[in-house]
Parts: C-alpha cells; sequence; structure tokens
C-alpha cells in the first residue's frame, strides 16, 4: 500500500513540528526519516500512525483518506522506541491481543502466533514476561506484535536505539530481510545516519519541521542538495567561497585555500558558497585537480582507517582519511604535507 | 485496493463519526461532573465562611467580625499558642523523624529491619485515642504518678500532659512518623555519586550531611512538615482533652457548638476563616520553596549502609528504644482502661472485664457500623471522582487541568476543622424538592469524609499512572484497542495497587476523622471517633477506651494491607 502525504502540518503553541511536508511512499517501500532530535520526523510518523492529530494537510493510505481516522482503524503496525510491551502479559499476551480483539478463532490466533513468532526467531518465548527477555528478544516481540495483524503499513519509531552496537547491527539485518520477504510499505525513523544509509530505499533528510531531500540512500550521500544534509549524513569538509566560474560540468570557485574546481550546484556565478568535499575523496599522494598544502595538526587511529587534521596556512582545517593504514606510516604532527582531491568529489553547496 | 474494500472502509470511517459524536460528550461530561462536584463540596463552602466572616447578621458587609477579633486579647493569645505550638511540633517532630530517617536507611545495626516497621505504629493510633491513652498512663492519677508516690513518697503528681507541654508531647509522638517516612523516601532518590562527589573533594561526616544530604532531602522534608504544622494546628480534640482552651483549632469548636451567642458564633467563623488561609499561605510558601529546590533525581543504585561500631550501635539502639516505648505508652493505656476496673489510685486496674467492649459493640453497634458505612461510600466516591482526576492531570491538557492539581493539595492543607464548620453554614439552607437541608441528611458525612481524604486517592492514582509509559496505551490502540478497551486491558492492571493504596489510606484516615465529623455529626449517626469524643467528654473513659481498641485494631489491618499492596513505600502519599 502505497502512502501518499499532501502539505501535512502539526502546530504546536510556540512552534511548528512538521511544516507543509508532502511525500509519496511507493507500495513496499522501506522509507526512513532521518534527521536530529526536534527536526519532526517523530511528530510525522505519530501522525501517520493516528497518535497526533493533523492540523493542516492530509494524509492517504492507497486511496483512503485516513487522517482524522483513530489509529486502530488504520490498519497499522507500529514498534515503539522503548517497544512498550505490556508488562503484564507474557509474550503470548502480546503478541495475540490485538488477534483477540478481533475475535479470531482460537485455531487461527494460535497459527499466527506461531508463525509470527517464528519469523522473528522466538518460537519457544511463548510463556515468558516482558522484564525476562533481552533488549533484543523484546524488540522482536514488537515487531511480531506489529506484525501479526497482517498490517498494510509498519511503522518503526527509533527501534534500534536502546540496543548494544553489535546486538543493532544484526537486528537491523533482520529487519531489512524480514521487510523484503514480507514486502510491506515501511517508515522508518532514525537520528543515525549510518542506519539510515544501511537500511533505506529511500531516506527523507528533515530539518526544523520541513523536508530536505528525498532521494535513495546513495544520492544523499553523494549529491546532498545543501550544506546541512552534507553535514549530517557523514562527514564533510566545508571551505567557504565565492563562486567565480560556472559552466554545466565545472565550477570554479574562489576560497582562502585558492581557486577550486568543483561540481557545480544551486549556486550562480558571484554567489557565496561552501565547497563540501569528504575526507575519504581527500589523498596525501598530491596530484589530482585541487591541491592544498598544510601540516598535520592531529592523527585519529580508527583501526579501519585513520584520520588527519591538516591545518592549512589560511587556517582552514581539513580533515582527511587514509582508508588502508596497514600501508601506511603514521605522520608526526606538524609535518608538512600535501593533500589533493578531484573536482569530482567536491561539490558546491548553498551555505544553509 | 478494490472499489469494495474502499466502500467498506468510508462505511466503517462514517459509523465511527457517528460513534464519537455521543462518545465525545461521555469525557466532557465526566470533567464537568468532577468539577461540578468540588464547586459545590470544596469551593461554595469556603467561599460562604469567608462571606461570613466578612458580613454581619443582615448580611451586610463588614469588617467588625475581623477588628473584634484582632481587638480581643484571648483571641491574639491563642493565634499566637496556636503557631507556637504548630512550629514548636515542627521542631521536635522534626529532631526525632529526621535523626531515626538517618539511622533507618543510612546505618545497619542490629534490629534495624524491626525498628523500621515500629516506625509506622504511632500513626496507627489516631490522635484522639492517643492523646487519652496518654492521660490513662501519664495522667496526674495514672500509672506513673501512682508509682512515683508509692516508690518515692512523691507528695503532689506531676503534671506530665495536662497543658500545652502535653499537647506538645502529644502530638510529636504521633507525628514524627510523618517526618520520618518523607526523609526516607527522599534519601532513597538521591544518586550515592552525589555523596561520594562531596566525599571527593574532602566533605566526611558531619560536614557532608550538612552540606549534601540534608539539602538534598529538603523538598520531601518540607512537605512533611508543612503536614505536622497544618495538623496540629487545626487539631482541637487532643487540646480539649488535655485541658487547652487559649487555641484558635479550640475556640473554633468552643464557639460554634455553643450555639448560644450568635456574637461567639460569628467569631468562630472568623476563626475557621482565619485558619484557612493561614494553612493556605504556608503551602503556598512551601509549595514556592519546594518548586525551586526539586532535586529529585531517579537513581537506580542506594548508598551502602554503614554498620555502626558496637558503642554506637547500642546508643542507636537505646534512642530509638525509647522513643518506640514513649510511643507505645498510649496503646497501653488504652488497652488497659479498655478492659480495667476499678482504676484509681492503683497503677494498674484491679479487675478486667469485657463489659465495655459489649457496651460499644453489643448494646449500641452504631460507632462502628456508622463509621464503616460512611467510609465505604466515602471511598467509593474519592474512586468515582479520583482516579478520573487524576488521569486528567495526569494524561491530559485540559484547561484547568492546574487548577484541579491545585485544588487537590488545598484540600491536605484545608484544617478539618475549617470545612466542617464551613459545612455547618453552607449546607443549611432547604434543599428542592427534599424540604430538609442536607445537614440534616446523613449523606453529608460521606460526603465531607470523601472531599477530605480525596487526595490519597488522587496521588495514589497519579502516581501510578506516571509509571505507565503513554506508549504502552498506543500500542494498545495500534492493534485496535479502543480507549476504553485499552484502558481496560492495559491501563488498569498496571494501576490497580497504587489505585488500592491511595483508596485504603483514603478509607484508613476516614475512620479516623474527629474533627470535621464532629462538627456535622447528628444523633444516630455517630462514627468511633465521634463516641470516643462524647464518652470521654461525659467522663466515661473507659467505653472510649474500648471505641479506641476497635479503631487502632481496624486501622492496623488497613496498615498491614496497604504495606503488602505497596511493598513499604507510602513515604510519597503525604508529600
Amino acid at each position: 500500500m502505497n502512502i501518499t502525504l499532501r502539505d501535512v502540518t502539526k502546530r504546536f503553541t510556540t512552534t511548528t513540528a512538521v511544516d507543509g511536508v508532502s511525500l509519496d511512499i511507493a507500495d513496499g517501500e522501506l522509507f526512513t526519516l532521518l534527521g536530529p532530535s526536534g527536526c519532526g520526523k517523530t511528530t510525522l510518523l505519530r501522525m501517520i500512525a493516528g497518535f497526533a492529530a493533523v492540523d493542516d494537510g492530509a494524509i492517504f493510505f492507497g486511496t483512503r483518506r485516513v487522517d482524522g481516522m483513530p489509529p486502530y482503524a488504520r490498519n497499522i503496525g507500529m514498534v515503539f522506541q522503548n517497544y512498550a510491551l505490556w508488562p503484564h502479559m507474557t509474550v503470548r499476551g502480546n503478541v495475540t491481543y490485538g488477534l483477540r480483539l478481533r475475535k479470531l478463532p482460537a485455531a487461527e490466533i494460535a497459527r499466527r502466533l506461531a508463525a509470527g513468532l517464528a519469523k522473528v526467531n522466538l518460537t519457544g518465548l511463548e510463556d515468558r514476561y516482558p522484564g525476562q527477555l533481552s533488549g533484543g528478544q523484546q524488540q522482536r516481540v514488537a515487531l511480531a506484535r506489529a506484525l501479526v495483524l497482517n498490517p498494510d503499513i509498519l511503522l518503526l519509531d527509533e527501534p534500534l536505539s536502546n540496543l548494544d552496537a553489535k546486538i543493532r547491527v544484526q537486528v537491523r539485518g533482520e529487519i531489512r530481510a524480514l521487510q523484503h520477504e514480507l514486502g510491506i510499505t515501511t517508515v522508518y525513523v532514525t537520528h543515525d545516519q549510518e542506519e539510515a544509509l544501511s537500511l533505506s530505499d529511500r531516506v527523507a533528510v528533515m530539518r526544523d519541521g520541513r523536508v530536505q531531500q528525498v532521494a535513495a540512500p546513495k544520492t544523499v550521500y553523494e549529491r546532498p542538495v545543501n550544506r546541512f544534509v552534507a553535514d549530517f549524513v557523514g562527514t564533510n569538509n566545508f571551505i567557504p567561497g565565492v563562486v567565480k566560474e560556472r559552466t554545466e560540468a565545472h565550477a570554479l570557485v574562489d576560497t582562502p585555500l585558492g581557486l577550486i574546481r568543483a561540481r557545480p550546484g544551486g549556486v550562480a556565478a558571484g554567489g557565496a558558497c561552501v565547497v563540501a568535499v569528504r575526507p575519504e575523496n581527500v589523498t596525501l599522494h598530491g596530484a589530482a585537480d585541487n591541491v592544498v598544502d598544510g601540516r598535520v595538526r592531529l592523527a585519529a587511529y580508527l583501526g579501519n582507517t585513520l584520520r588527519y587534521d591538516l591545518e592549512t596556512a589560511a587556517g582552514v582545517v581539513l580533515k582527511v582519511d587514509v582508508g588502508d593504514p596497514w600501508q601506511h606510516e603514521v605522520l608526526p604532527v606538524g609535518r608538512a604535507v600535501t593533500a589533493a582531491f578531484a573536482a569530482s568529489t567536491a561539490i558546491v553547496l548553498r551555505d544553509d | 485496493m478494490t472499489i469494495e474494500r474502499a466502500v467498506a472502509d468510508t462505511a466503517t470511517a462514517g459509523a465511527m463519526a457517528r460513534r464519537t459524536g455521543w462518545r465525545a460528550a461521555v469525557p466532557a461530561l465526566g470533567v464537568a461532573l468532577i468539577w461540578a462536584f468540588l464547586a459545590v463540596f470544596l469551593l461554595y463552602p469556603l467561599a460562604r465562611v469567608f462571606y461570613d466572616a466578612f458580613s454581619d447578621e443582615a448580611g451586610r458587609l463588614t469588617l467588625d467580625n475581623v477588628v473584634a477579633f484582632v481587638g480581643d486579647a484571648f483571641y491574639r493569645r491563642s493565634l499566637w499558642n496556636s503557631l507556637v505550638l504548630g512550629l514548636g511540633t515542627v521542631v521536635t517532630t522534626s529532631a526525632l523523624g529526621v535523626a531515626i530517617a538517618l539511622l533507618l536507611v543510612r546505618y545497619e545495626f542490629p534490629g534495624r529491619d524491626v525498628f523500621g516497621y515500629l516506625t509506622l505504629i504511632p500513626m496507627i493510633s489516631p490522635p484522639l485515642v492517643g492523646v487519652l491513652g496518654f492521660t490513662f498512663i501519664m495522667g496526674k492519677a495514672g500509672t506513673v504518678n501512682i508509682l512515683l508516690e508509692d516508690w518515692l513518697g512523691l507528695a503532689r503528681p506531676i503534671n506530665f500532659v495536662y497543658g500545652l507541654h502535653g499537647v506538645l508531647l502529644g502530638e510529636t509522638l504521633h507525628l514524627f512518623p510523618m517526618i520520618t517516612l518523607n526523609v526516607i523516601d527522599a534519601l532513597g532518590r538521591i544518586d550515592p555519586s552525589l555523596e561520594e562527589a562531596a566525599e571527593s573533594v574532602g566533605a566526611r561526616t558531619w560536614r557532608r550531611l550538612a552540606a549534601i544530604t540534608l539539602p538534598l532531602t529538603t523538598p520531601g522534608y518540607v512537605a512533611g512538615a508543612l503536614l505536622v504544622f497544618i495538623w496540629t494546628f487545626s487539631d482541637f480534640a487532643t487540646p480539649l482533652i488535655l485541658g487547652v482552651h487559649d487555641l484558635l483549632a479550640a475556640q473554633a469548636y468552643l464557639n460554634i457548638v455553643q450555639f448560644v451567642d450568635r456574637r461567639l458564633f460569628r467569631m468562630g467563623l472568623v476563626i475557621s476563616a482565619l485558619m484557612v488561609v493561614l494553612a493556605v499561605v504556608f503551602l503556598v510558601a512551601a509549595r514556592r520553596y519546594v518548586a525551586i529546590k526539586d532535586y529529585s533525581s531517579l537513581s537506580y543504585s542506594r548508598v551502602a549502609r554503614r554498620r555502626l561500631r558496637p558503642l554506637a550501635a547500642a546508643g542507636a539502639i537505646t534512642f530509638l528504644s525509647a522513643v518506640m516505648l514513649a510511643a507505645f505508652v498510649p496503646y497501653l493505656g488504652v488497652a488497659l482502661a479498655s478492659v480495667g476496673r476499678g482504676w484509681s489510685m492503683t497503677p494498674f486496674p484491679v479487675h478486667y472485664t469485657g463489659l465495655f467492649f459489649e457496651r460499644v459493640i453489643v448494646e449500641t453497634p452504631k460507632y462502628v457500623v456508622n463509621s464503616f458505612l460512611y467510609s465505604g461510600l466515602a471511598v467509593v466516591l474519592c474512586l468515582v471522582i479520583g482516579v478520573p482526576l487524576a488521569w486528567i492531570i495526569a494524561r491530559t491538557r485540559l484547561p484547568g487541568r492546574d487548577m484541579l492539581d491545585g485544588l487537590n493539595t488545598l484540600i491536605l492543607a484545608v484544617p478539618g476543622t475549617a470545612i466542617g464548620i464551613a459545612y455547618i453554614r453552607a449546607f443549611h439552607v432547604e434543599l428542592p424538592w427534599l424540604g430538609v437541608p442536607l445537614t440534616s441528611l446523613w449523606i453529608i458525612l460521606p460526603i465531607v469524609l470523601a472531599v477530605r481524604r480525596l487526595p490519597y486517592t488522587v496521588r495514589g492514582s497519579y502516581a501510578s499512572l506516571l509509571l505507565v509509559p503513554r506508549s504502552l496505551e498506543e500500542a494498545a490502540a495500534s492493534v485496535g484497542a479502543t480507549g476504553a478497551r485499552s484502558f481496560r486491558d492495559v491501563t488498569l492492571p498496571l494501576v490497580w495497587r497504587g489505585v488500592l493504596v491511595g483508596s485504603l489510606f483514603s478509607f484508613m484516615t476516614s475512620l479516623q476523622e474527629a474533627s470535621a465529623v464532629l462538627f456535622l455529626s447528628l444523633g444516630g449517626w455517630e462514627t468511633i471517633p465521634v463516641g470516643i469524643f462524647a464518652f470521654y467528654i461525659a467522663g466515661s473513659a473507659n467505653e472510649a477506651a474500648a471505641l479506641g481498641v476497635i479503631l487502632i485494631a481496624v486501622t492496623a489491618v488497613s496498615v498491614v494491607v496497604i504495606n503488602r499492596v505497596a511493598g513499604a513505600r507510602v513515604g510519597g502519599m503525604f508529600g
């Protein structure tokens, strides 16, 4: 089932939490709302679920308009950030509560319970109480509870934020596989950009109640539309400047580091901008479109990468990643080096 | 989506819209009823007392009454005495209460658990019964004086209890657990790292206690101290039994019940208005103070108890034993008097008999029957009004929500004496259709009890509602439960414990209520406390004691049940 949002707005007394958001989420898509805390992503999800009223605009599931309907009439499945498992009910009680409300026959309930628990690998834990389960298991019970009703839409509100780092990666993979298998339209809220990139078919990056960019993960990472998106997703170097020349394929930007060649963004010649270039695209070999001299100020060894902070004569700090530190001798602080990056990896962005 | 499905959906949505049409009216009606109840049975009577205090017999507004009050040296002295007594009791209960709380929470010594339970005992006996017991043991012809005369040849009995010092003693021994419970609760909320941090910068033992630990317990402590003050300030039964008349509450009672002199009656009204004003002023001041000093942080670990060295442990045990023994004296006195005959000029009764119990239970069962009937009805009212009220405060942003919260706290502060007087004035008008005033219908007693004890039910329910995250209800809604269904299946199973504890507290304290009920009770409506007061004033101390024993027994059972259900954490109930 596809979801359509038209100019959806939510106002609180002093702020507008969600400000005229329009989105088209395709049938079977895993769609992520990504943004810092307070950006309105959870409020938007709660409006889709029906827990928050829509002040302006409309929400459609397929052709059915759902805003104004109570949550229980929307046929959604929701997984809450704190799981919201009912502590006085067993796993069986939690998972089958919705089925019992629908007065399904006992045999059907038992069948769906077994199938639901099998899907999330919890078979055998039917009689445990939530307090007797690990965090990862609780998370799966919450998922099973949402799925046994065969919902049209699955809504996930930061479902992994309460898990340990290792378990998080594992459950993340399980959610993705399950969602693929069921082909259920899913809206996923997170502030973790790595989670968003690895899981999603498409990502909407939000800020202050507005959607900044909607695109596939690779596009969001490599072709951000503005500085905010480039900064929030991954790590970036931002070099302020003024566009000097601009053609279809190239831009020439006047910066404190000298003239930089970059891909043109949405900034016309003569306009103020920032040039964004990711640390992994900067090398220390000193042979590319753009060359910058600097000194090592800090070296941080992270195992799979080595990150240098280079300080240039103009005072700009440039982060540089060495992707294969096994083959690289760590340079001492103060060593003069030359960094370089290709014009195709530098992008001109509006400074907002 | 198929056409059929779309049509079906639209039909469902239509049905839903119709249902929400009248369903939406139900909550609004409920809120209106709660407001109406509080307006009629709390705000209107209080307003009436203030109107009376500032008007004359013809209903004209005037300041004469207030001028007369201020101009009367006797009333001025009564006000002064009441304030001194209230503050004095706060000081004595604080010294005892804080010391006991610190010992129980922070130190390990033999018998610590037992003393923890014993601390609750003074609260089991209603103040009226406690003071009775005191007079039997510590009175001029009581056990202690007789023994002193027999053994030491004491010429004249020592006056232990009659007078302000006796009132102070009685109130202190009855009320110190309120401080103890609140401070224990507050100590449990202090994150151990705060004290460890103090220690790491060099603040040891006493320094740390004074600079860190005690200041952090102020919010809990202030709440307890406020209740101690208001309780002492508005108690008239204890002083009257101990022969002290020059206190505000006692004057209010005497002036109101004499029914002869209109001028004195009017003075009683002025005094009760003044008591309300003072109580509210102290409440607001305390709230301000607590609001700016709310340090509570939920800590998951506790400060480890220190084992006391043998000498210190002996000191702690001696101190606690002495306090508990003193607090136990009233029980001994009441128990002996309830079965003892010929107890005069002897240290202990000469004969023992069940006659007095027979008189108050078998011959006149009305005391027990009335007490249970009125308190039971009061609790039903508390539940009907209090649980939705708690839900409104905890879960909604309805306009007036803060005011409901404020009114609920106000009830805790308003003296029962003032409420009783207010009801006499406010409901002495004939009701339409019935042709009699509400004051001549016994239903007024359950109503006044419900109003007085509402805060306990509300607080118990509110606290447990806060512990149920809203997402649990939302999860129920997401799998198809309507609001009422999710309340029944999810919310109620998780909060009933807190609601029950609050209701039991309401019930227990309703049974003990003396002040408001004494004003409103008519012949045939007597509850146990009313009976105790009436018997004692009429000189039948033994019957009073027998009723006292019954009241203590019932209360003790309630306390045991509450402890079982709540698991010992009852301190928050008084905050």
